[in-house]
C-alpha cells in the first residue's frame, strides 16, 4: 500500500476543514436532539431492529406432527451448499413409509454464507432459514449446530411444523 | 456381414445381430430398460421402438434382427412421440422417491426421461400403492413401487444363476417382483440384480443410504477376491471405498461378478488396515513409519543367520512384487526356503460353475510361474519340519490382503510366534494374532491393489494390469518397495494421491454446473 | 335367415353323446379324412378360405402351412379359453356337440400330422369341461383316439387342460405358456407358435369353431363351404348376441349377413319403445358402431374393418338408448385393467390409467381434458405391445369417446348421465 502525500493548499490549511466538519457534527447533534424519531441508528442491545419475516437467518429443521424430523436425508442441501457446511449421515428408519432419515445433521454455522440455497434445494420443506440472527458465542463455543439445536432449540418451542401436509401428499399418491 | 443404416450412419454387423445391438455398434442413443446384453430378450418395456423403412408399424429394436440394407431410425417424430409416451407410462405409477432413493443420480428413469421424456406429465389420478422396503434376504431390499417390471432381475435368477428365486406376482399394474415364501434371494450372485436394476427398486443393504452416488468417483480395476480376476469398477470418495461393481470383460467375467468379490473394498478401507508399522513383541510395540521399519529390518538383517531364514508367500501380490521380493531374497539370503502358503487346501480347486473359484488369490498362477523361474520348489511340509526342528529362526511372511480367506491364519501365526525368534510380517491387513506374538516382530503395512500398480495372472493364465488409484494408508509400502528397502537400498517410495478433504459432487465437477 | 351348418343338430339332446353323434353321421368324415393325404386336407381348408373364428380372422390353411418340415413333433391346441366379454359360442359348441370338436381336432391333427393335442378350456367353464372330458373318454373307448385310429396307422392322444380364468390366456402364446405350466403371459413373436410353440415345438392353436368348421369343409368339400358367405369371408359363423335384444343367444348365419337383420329379425329386435344406440360387433375389444353404422354394417371381416371395427369373435352386444356410454366404458376399462398381464408397460400402466380416468369421469370428478386424455392414452397404447390386449383396451376407448363425445362431455359438465333423463322421460 502506498500512501500518497498530497501537498496542496487545501491540505496545508486544515483548520477550515476541521471547522466545517465540527459544524456538520454539531448541526446533526442538534437536529437529532430535536428529531429523535427520525434518528437512523439504534441503541443496539436495548433496541432491536424488526427484520422482514423473509430474513434469512439461522437454520431451522422443521418437524412433522409427531415431532420427528421432516428431513429425509436426501442430501440435496448438502450438495447444493456452496460453502460445504452441511454434513448429514443417513440411516434406515423402522417405518417403511419414512424409510430414510438423518441420524446426524450438522451445519457449520461459521462456514455458512446464509445464501438460502439449502432451503431452495429441499424437496420436503425440511430446512428453512429462520428469523434469528443473533448467535454470538465465545471461541470455544460449538458452532457446529446439530439436530438438537437446529430443530428443537428452546426458541422454537418444540419445533416448527411445515405447511405441507404429509398425509395429504400420501393420499394423492405424491 | 450385413450392412444397415442407423440414423443415417452406415454400419456393418454380423448375421443375427438385433437392431439394438446395431445401435450400440453405431454409437447411436436408444432408450431401453428391459434389454440387457447379458440376458435374454423380454421385449416388455417397449421403449426401443424404431422405424424401419418400408414397415408401417414401429418395431422394437431388441427383438428384430438386422436384415441387409435395412434403414432404421429412431429420430422420426413418430418414434420420439412413442418413446415420450412410453416413458410417461413408466412414470405414472412410479413414486417421486428420488430424494430418498439410492439410485437417484444413476437412475435409468431419470437419465432417459431427461433425454427422451415428455416434460408435461398428464397423470392426475392417484398412483398405485405397493409394498415398500421389502426384505429379500440378507443382501437386498426391494421397493415394489419403484419397480418398473422390466424383469431383468427375474431373468437373471432364471438364466444366469438358475436359482429362480425371483418372480413376478399378480398381474396388470398390481404386478410385483417378489420371492417365494421362505426362499430369500441369497445366492452368491444376487447383488448383480441390484446392478442391472434400472431404477432403485433393488438396493444393496451394504450400500444403502451410505452415500449419494454423485459423491462417488469411479475407477476400473481388477478384483483380487479369487483367481478369476473379474474386471471391476470401484466407487470411492474422500471418506473411503463404498462399493464395487463388475465391468464387462468378455474373456473373464462377462457382465457379472460374485457377491463375495464385492466385499473386497472393505479390506482397503482404513478400518481393516494395518495403519502404522510396528516393531516389538506382545505388549511392547513401537510404532513407526513403514519405510523406517523396512530400513530397520535391513539394518537388523546383517546380524541374522542367513541359513536360518525362510520366506512365506501368498498368492495375493502382483508379478512385479514377486520379482522384487525374490530378487531381494536371492541376493540377501540366498537359500531356497521359499514356501507357498495356500489358504484353503481342501477347497482350492473348487469352482461354483459361474465365476467364483476356490483359490481365493488373485495371482496364484503368477506366483507359481515366478517360483518356477527362481527354482524354489520347497513344499509346505518342509517348512513345518524345519520349524519343528528349530532350523528356522527368522520368517519373512508376505501375508494376505484379506485375512478372512486364510482360515488357518491365527493358528499359524501363534505357532510361528512360539517357534521363531524373528518374524517379519508384511501385510496390508490388521491381524489381531500378529499383535500377540512373543518373538521380535516387524509389522510392515503394505499397499492394497487399490494403491499400487501391478500385473495379476488369473486362473486362465490371462495377464491383467491393475492400476493404482489413490492412497488410503499413507505410510504403506508395496511389496517391491518393502523388498528394496529391506535390502538396504536407497529407494524412493512412490505414492498415489491421498484421499482427504471434504467430499465433492463429482457430477458437477464433470459437467461444470449443477 | 339362420343357416345351420355347424349347429344343424344342436337341438337334439342325444347329439352330445357318442351314440347320438354317430347317429347323425358322426366320425364318418374322420374316416374319409384318414383316407386322404394330409396335404389334401390342408389344401382343401386353404381353398375353402376358412378364417380363424377366435378373433383375428387369420386364414387357417395358411397358418397350417407355416409349420416347418423339420421332423420335430407337432402339437395341436384347441383354444377354448373363451374370455371375450359377450362371447359364448364355444361354450355352446362344447356342451352341445363335444364330438364335433373332437372330430374336427382329429382331422386337423391328421392334416398337420400331430400326435398330441390339447383342449385348453377356460377355468370357469366347469360344465363344458366335464362334457368334453367325458366325450374324450368315449372317443378313446370307441377307438377314435389312441393308437392306430380306425386302422389307418395314425396315432393321436388328446388331453383337456383347464385354465385358471385369465382373459389373457385366450391369446395363443399366453395360452401356450399357461399350458407349459408357466404364468400365462404372451411371448414375443417371432418366433410364431407354428415354428416354436408348446415346449418350443411347432404348434397350431385354433379356436373351437374353426376346428369344428374343418369337419364341414372336409365333409362337403370347399366348394360347398364357399356357398355361404362372401368371397373373402366364406362360410357361416356363430354370432353370440347379447344386450338389449328380446331374444339373445347364439345364431349361426353366413358371413356377410346384415347386422340389422340379425338384430331385428333373428333376435326379435329391441324392447318396445327403445331406440338402437350402438352395437359392439365383435366382443368388448371391438370398436363400437353407432346405430347409423350398425344399420349399414354386414357381418363379415371386410365390411367391419372398413368401418374401423372388427368381427372379432362374433359377440354382438346391442346397446339401446337406456344405457349410459360412460358407464359401459367404465365397465370395459375395468375389465381390461383387471386382465392385463402386466408384462408390457404401455398396457400395464395404460389400462390402469384409462380405468382411473374413466372411473373418475363416472364418479363425476372428471375434467374436460380427461376426454382428450383418454384418446391420447389409447392412441399410444395401440400397436405398442407384445399381444393385442393393449389394442383391445384402447380401441373401444377411442371409439366410445370419439363417437359419443357429447355424452361424455355432458357427463363431465353436469356430473351425471344424460341417459337418466331419457329413462325418466320415457
Amino acid at each position: 500500500m502506498s500512501i500518497v502525500h498530497k501537498d496542496t493548499p487545501s491540505t496545508k490549511w486544515y483548520l477550515p476543514g476541521i471547522l466545517s466538519g465540527m459544524g456538520l457534527t454539531i448541526k446533526k447533534l442538534f437536529y437529532n436532539l430535536f428529531h429523535r424519531k427520525k434518528m437512523p441508528t439504534l441503541n443496539y442491545p436495548e433496541e432491536k431492529y424488526e427484520y422482514s419475516p423473509r430474513f434469512k437467518g439461522n437454520h431451522v429443521l422443521t418437524v412433522k406432527k409427531d415431532g420427528s424430523l421432516r428431513c429425509t436425508a436426501c442430501m440435496l442441501c448438502a450438495t447444493n451448499c456452496p460453502a460445504d457446511c452441511i454434513t448429514i449421515v443417513a440411516a434406515e428408519h423402522e417405518d417403511p413409509t419414512v424409510e430414510k432419515y438423518p441420524i446426524h445433521y450438522e451445519i457449520d454455522i461459521l462456514r455458512c454464507v446464509f445464501c438460502g440455497f439449502c432451503e431452495e434445494a429441499c424437496p420436503v420443506d425440511a430446512i428453512r432459514m429462520g428469523p434469528e440472527w443473533q448467535t454470538p458465542g465465545l471461541a470455544d463455543d460449538n458452532f457446529h449446530y446439530d439436530i438438537q439445536r437446529l430443530a428443537y432449540r428452546p426458541q422454537l418451542k418444540g419445533g416448527i411444523l411445515s405447511r405441507v401436509d404429509d398425509e395429504e401428499r400420501h393420499q394423492f399418491g405424491l | 456381414m450385413l450392412k444397415c443404416k442407423i440414423n443415417g450412419v452406415e454400419v456393418e454387423v454380423k448375421e443375427g445381430t438385433t437392431i439394438i445391438e446395431a445401435f450400440k455398434i453405431a454409437g447411436q442413443k436408444i432408450a431401453h430398460y428391459c434389454w440387457h446384453p447379458g440376458l435374454s430378450v423380454a421385449g416388455v418395456c417397449r421403449l426401443c421402438m424404431v422405424e424401419i423403412k418400408g414397415q408401417p408399424r414401429l418395431q422394437i429394436a431388441c427383438n428384430t434382427p438386422v436384415q441387409d440394407g435395412m434403414e432404421i431410425t429412431n429420430q422420426s417424430e413418430q418414434v420420439k412421440e412413442t418413446v415420450r409416451w412410453g416413458l410417461d407410462f413408466h412414470l405414472i405409477n412410479h413414486p417421486l422417491d428420488c430424494p430418498i432413493c439410492d439410485q437417484a443420480g444413476e437412475c435409468g428413469l431419470q437419465d432417459q426421461y431427461m433425454e427422451f421424456g415428455l416434460y408435461t406429465p398428464e397423470m392426475a389420478e392417484p398412483k398405485v400403492k405397493k409394498h415398500k422396503v421389502v426384505d429379500l434376504g440378507s443382501k437386498i431390499v426391494l421397493d415394489t413401487e419403484r419397480c418398473i417390471l422390466c424383469s431383468r432381475c427375474v431373468r437373471f435368477t432364471a438364466e444366469v444363476t438358475k436359482t429362480y428365486e425371483l418372480g413376478i406376482f399378480n398381474r396388470g399394474d398390481r404386478s410385483e417382483i417378489g420371492t417365494f415364501e421362505n426362499k430369500p434371494l441369497e445366492n452368491n450372485y444376487a447383488l448383480n440384480t441390484v446392478d442391472i436394476c434400472p431404477v432403485g427398486a433393488l438396493t444393496s443393504k451394504d450400500f444403502r443410504f451410505r452415500q449419494r452416488v454423485w459423491y462417488l468417483q469411479e475407477r476400473e480395476s481388477i478384483c483380487t477376491g479369487c483367481s478369476t480376476g473379474c474386471n471391476i469398477k470401484i466407487y470411492f470418495n474422500e471418506e473411503g471405498l463404498f462399493r464395487i461393481r463388475p465391468v464387462y470383460n468378455e474373456k473373464v467375467n462377462g457382465y457379472w461378478m460374485c457377491d463375495e468379490g464385492r466385499n473386497i473394498y472393505k479390506f482397503v478401507n482404513k478400518e481393516n488396515r494395518l495403519l502404522k508399522a510396528k516393531k516389538g513383541r506382545k505388549g511392547e510395540w513401537l510404532e513407526m513409519e513403514g519405510g523406517a521399519a523396512a530400513k530397520d529390518v535391513a539394518h537388523h538383517f546383517k546380524s541374522l543367520d542367513k541359513e536360518r531364514i525362510a520366506l512365506v508367500v501368498t498368492g495375493q501380490f502382483s508379478n512385479e512384487e514377486y520379482e522384487a521380493l525374490f530378487q531381494f531374497y536371492k541376493k540377501n539370503v540366498g537359500n531356497d526356503f521359499v514356501y507357498h502358503w495356500i489358504n484353503n487346501k481342501e477347497s482350492f480347486e473348487d469352482f461354483d460353475g459361474l465365476l467364483l473359484r476356490g483359490d481365493r488369490n488373485p495371482n496364484t498362477k503368477g506366483l507359481l510361474q515366478k517360483l518356477e523361474d527362481y527354482r524354489y520348489e520347497q513344499t509346505w511340509a518342509h517348512l513345518e519340519e524345519n520349524l519343528k526342528a528349530g532350523k528356522i529362526e527368522t520368517l519373512i511372511v508376505a501375508g494376505p490382503e484379506n485375512p478372512l480367506w486364510f482360515p488357518d491364519l491365527k493358528e499359524k501365526v501363534q505357532q510361528w510366534g512360539i517357534q521363531l525368534s524373528h518374524l517379519i510380517w508384511l501385510s496390508s491387513a490388521k491381524v489381531q494374532a500378529v499383535d500377540e506374538v512373543e518373538c521380535l516382530t516387524w509389522q510392515i503395512p503394505l499397499k492394497t491393489f487399490f494403491e499400487k500398480d501391478g500385473t495379476y495372472v488369473n486362473y486362465q493364465g490371462l495377464e491383467q494390469k491393475s492400476h493404482r488409484i489413490a492412497t488410503i494408508v499413507p505410510g504403506a509400502l508395496s511389496l517391491s518397495e518393502a523388498a528394496h528397502l529391506m535390502a538396504g537400498e536407497e529407494y524412493k517410495v512412490d505414492m498415489a494421491p491421498i484421499l482427504k478433504g471434504p467430499k465433492k459432487n463429482y457430477y458437477v465437477h464433470r459437467r461444470g454446473y449443477l | 335367415m339362420e343357416v345351420k351348418v355347424l349347429t344343424k343338430h344342436y337341438d337334439k339332446p342325444e347329439y352330445r353323446s357318442l351314440e347320438g353323434y354317430k347317429k347323425y353321421g358322426g366320425y364318418e368324415v374322420l374316416k374319409k379324412a384318414l383316407g386322404m393325404k394330409p396335404e389334401e386336407i390342408v389344401a382343401q381348408v386353404k381353398e375353402a378360405g376358412l378364417r380363424g373364428r377366435g378373433g383375428a380372422g387369420f386364414p387357417t390353411g395358411v397358418k397350417w402351412g407355416f409349420l416347418p418340415n423339420n421332423g420335430e413333433p407337432r402339437y395341436l391346441v384347441c383354444n377354448a379359453d373363451e374370455g371375450e366379454p359377450g362371447t359364448f359360442k364355444d361354450r355352446m359348441m362344447m356342451e352341445k356337440a363335444p364330438h364335433q370338436l373332437i372330430e374336427g381336432m382329429l382331422i386337423s391333427a391328421y392334416a398337420i400330422q400331430s400326435k398330441k393335442s390339447y383342449i385348453y378350456i377356460r377355468g370357469e367353464y366347469m360344465e363344458p369341461y366335464r362334457i368334453v372330458e367325458k366325450a374324450i373318454q368315449e372317443a378313446y373307448d370307441a377307438g377314435f383316439l389312441g393308437k392306430n385310429i380306425l386302422g389307418s396307422g395314425f396315432d393321436h392322444d388328446m388331453d383337456v387342460y383347464r385354465g385358471a380364468g385369465a382373459y389373457i390366456c385366450g391369446e395363443e402364446t399366453a395360452l401356450l405358456s399357461s399350458l407349459e405350466g408357466k404364468k400365462g403371459q404372451p411371448k414375443l413373436k417371432p418366433p410364431f407358435p407354428a415354428v416354436e410353440g408348446y415346449l418350443r415345438k411347432p404348434t397350431i392353436v385354433n379356436n373351437v369353431e374353426t376346428l369344428a368348421a374343418v369337419v364341414t369343409i372336409v365333409k362337403d368339400g370347399p366348394k360347398e363351404y364357399r356357398k355361404y358367405g362372401t368371397e373373402k369371408s366364406p362360410g357361416t359363423k356363430i354370432f353370440s348376441v347379447s344386450g338389449n335384444v328380446l331374444k339373445p343367444g347364439n345364431y349361426e348365419v353366413p358371413l356377410g349377413y346384415p347386422l340389422k337383420d340379425l338384430i331385428y329379425n333373428l333376435c326379435g329386435g329391441l324392447k318396445p319403445g327403445r331406440q338402437l344406440k350402438a352395437v359392439i360387433p365383435g366382443g368388448s375389444s371391438a370398436p363400437v358402431l353407432t346405430a347409423e353404422e350398425a344399420e349399414r354394417a354386414t357381418l363379415d371381416y371386410e365390411c367391419l374393418a372398413e368401418m374401423k371395427s372388427m368381427l372379432g369373435s362374433g359377440a354382438v352386444i346391442v346397446i339401446d338408448d337406456s344405457n349410459c356410454m360412460v358407464d359401459l366404458l367404465k365397465v370395459i376399462m375395468h375389465f381390461y385393467h383387471h386382465e392385463s398381464c402386466g408384462q408390457c408397460t404401455p398396457c400395464r400402466e395404460g389400462t390402469g390409467w384409462l380405468d382411473k380416468i374413466v372411473g373418475s369421469i363416472y364418479k363425476g370428478e372428471g375434467r374436460l381434458q380427461d376426454i382428450q386424455l383418454v384418446e391420447q392414452v389409447s392412441k399410444h397404447m395401440m400397436g405398442r405391445t407384445i399381444c393385442a390386449l393393449s389394442d383391445a383396451a384402447a380401441m373401444p376407448a377411442i371409439s366410445f369417446v370419439q363417437k359419443f363425445r357429447s355424452e361424455f362431455e355432458f357427463y363431465v359438465r353436469e356430473g351425471r348421465s344424460k341417459v337418466k333423463e331419457v329413462i325418466a322421460n320415457a
